[in-house]
């Protein structure tokens, strides 16, 4: 397979493709994770340990009640990496793994920011409720994987919060008839307007569910409501 | 990286010795982004690429890692012809300025001595052997997007050890498994103008899907650099790529997805299109009026919708 040389220009191939297949770069690409695994797999470990004493944010996400025997949990944690601006973060210049630990962990995540008078009860606060023990991953309630459209939530209005690293969200959502009738965004202390959010209120009713798991390129706009919801269907058992 | 990661990975309730493995495996894999921020920060003037693009025309030695991630930076931008090229920093610098000169068009060293040929992923050689790694002339070496998806594909050798998980960096991703529901990981592509809006939803599992946009992001104050909508240059001859709005990639691995989006976004939707086929991988490339353009196994993983 050769590969295109320099001073070659790509023009003038059509996008119609009979020509070769070359795994070249697949391949170099899947050898460069394996030898940057291995170099590096020692000195993760020994980092990985201390930070497991460190203090780290955890959401558990319950599953969403349904029928059927599986049950399934998600844990989901979320961490800020340091942030390169011109003067280089701590984190950066201290050597140590213990030192970036709990510094990249703790601020960003947590509802500093314009904390309104309801307290919220955030998932990435240390609230031990919530940042369960593994054991704890198979929940007291009786969940599982599956949500068909037809869950029968309690009806009743139930809130819940989100964070993002721009602030949080509080979304509440009412059950009428064990259905999803409305999820509204009843709370946005997020840096940003959270208009860009508005057309996920819509989409939760149509759904009956937060449909999306992710949304490239714009994981953290859509994260905060997404758990909010999540949070407030929780109640809703 | 100044990004948010998000790693999630799904247990059942079947598996009694998950929980503390998971634990592990995850602290790990948060562990990996940080090593790389050491390794790779340009703005820090210890790391090991700093202190690399410090001394031009010094055969450096250099980590497995730092080496590694040079390598395939190389090998994608000699595969693209250079419009890969991760010393596009320092060209767009010396074009600009060339550019200035006669309406737009490169040009050659001999009318401006002080400027010369700008620099490009030539300069840069590697010595196998002894692991050196030497910029030939004072340049610029940016590898974000390389080692943003290297980044993800760490964690993704961490979390092995789980069947199911997600990681999210900034929305360059790798799913393997199954989400909660029991069904491949949904993810969505944001409309390239309409940011409130998903274009396409994404069936997929045991894959790393990654995008380059040209669009603005909302509250782009404070973001990742990587992923801000400044225009996405050409290396080759210093032009605006205008022809690609949103150029997505899944690959097996996030280093080459990330790259071979950034590539492809510049190429534009044949060139792009071909570059993606003859490499194996699939793609979706949507055009500033949204006309789409995929691989031939690409709408496989598209959700249809009803």
């Amino acid at each position: 397979m050769s590969a295109l040389r320099s001073g070659d220009q790509p023009r003038g191939q059509t996008g119609k493709s009979t020509g070769r297949i070359t795994n070249r770069l697949v391949a170099l690409s899947s050898a460069a994770v394996l030898t940057i695994y291995a170099a590096g797999y020692l000195r993760t470990r020994g980092a990985a340990a201390e930070l497991q004493a460190a203090e780290r944010p955890r959401v558990v996400i319950p599953p969403a009640p349904a029928a059927g025997p599986a049950i399934a949990s998600s844990v989901v944690i979320r961490e800020p990496t340091p942030t390169p601006v011109a003067a280089p973060p701590p984190e950066a210049l201290a050597r140590k793994p213990r030192a970036t630990a709990p510094a990249a962990g703790s601020p960003s995540v947590s509802p500093t920011i314009a904390t309104p008078t309801a307290t919220p009860v955030s998932p990435a606060a240390t609230s031990p409720a919530q940042s369960v023990e593994p054991p704890a991953a198979t929940p007291a309630s009786t969940p599982a994987a599956t949500p068909p459209p037809q869950i029968s939530y309690k009806d009743g209005t139930y809130t819940g919060w989100g964070t993002s690293r721009h602030g949080d969200i509080e979304a509440t959502v009412t059950i009428a008839g064990g259905r999803i009738t409305s999820a509204l965004i009843s709370q946005c202390w997020t840096r940003y307007s959270c208009s860009w959010v508005a057309h996920l209120q819509g989409q939760v009713v149509e759904r009956q569910s937060p449909e999306v798991d992710y949304v490239s390129r714009a994981t953290q706009s859509t994260n905060a409501f997404y758990y909010a919801v999540v949070q407030a269907l929780s109640k809703a058992k | 990286m100044g990004t948010i990661v998000t790693i999630e990975v799904v247990t059942h309730d079947r598996d009694r010795s998950a929980p503390a493995i998971v634990d592990d495996a995850i602290g790990r894999a948060f562990e990996w982004f940080r090593e790389i921020e050491r390794v790779f920060n340009r703005f820090d003037a210890t790391s090991e690429l700093r202190r690399l693009c410090d001394r031009p025309s010094e055969a450096m030695p250099a980590s497995d890692m730092l080496y590694t991630a040079v390598e395939f930076a190389l090998a994608v931008a000699d595969e693209t012809a250079g419009a890969f090229d991760p010393t596009v920093g320092a060209a767009m610098e010396r074009r600009g300025f060339n550019r200035d000169y006669r309406d737009g068009r490169v040009v050659s060293s001999g009318v401006m001595p002080n400027a010369g040929e700008p620099a490009s992923y030539r300069d840069v050689a590697l010595d196998p052997a002894a692991r050196t790694i030497l910029l030939r002339r004072p340049l610029v070496l940016d590898l974000g997007a390389v080692v943003k998806g290297l980044a993800i594909d760490m964690a993704a050798r961490e979390l092995a050890v789980c069947e199911h998980y997600a990681i999210d960096a900034g929305g360059d991703l790798y799913v393997a498994g199954r989400n909660a529901r029991e069904e491949p990981w949904s993810v969505g592509i944001r409309h390239p103008r309409r940011d409130r809006e998903v274009i396409e939803l994404l069936r997929v599992s045991n894959i790393a899907v990654c995008t380059s946009g040209d669009y603005e992001r909302q509250g782009s104050g404070n973001q990742d650099p990587g992923q801000l909508a400044h225009h996405i240059i050409d290396p080759r001859d210093g032009q605006t790529a205008a022809r690609i709005a949103s150029a997505t990639v899944l690959a097996p691995t996030a280093m080459l997805a990330d790259a071979l989006a950034t590539a492809a976004f510049v190429l534009g939707p044949a060139d792009g299109i071909s570059l993606l086929e003859r490499h194996g991988v699939d793609g979706l490339l949507l055009t500033p009026t949204l006309e789409r353009f995929m691989t031939r196994g690409m709408p496989s993983a598209i959700l249809s919708h009803a």
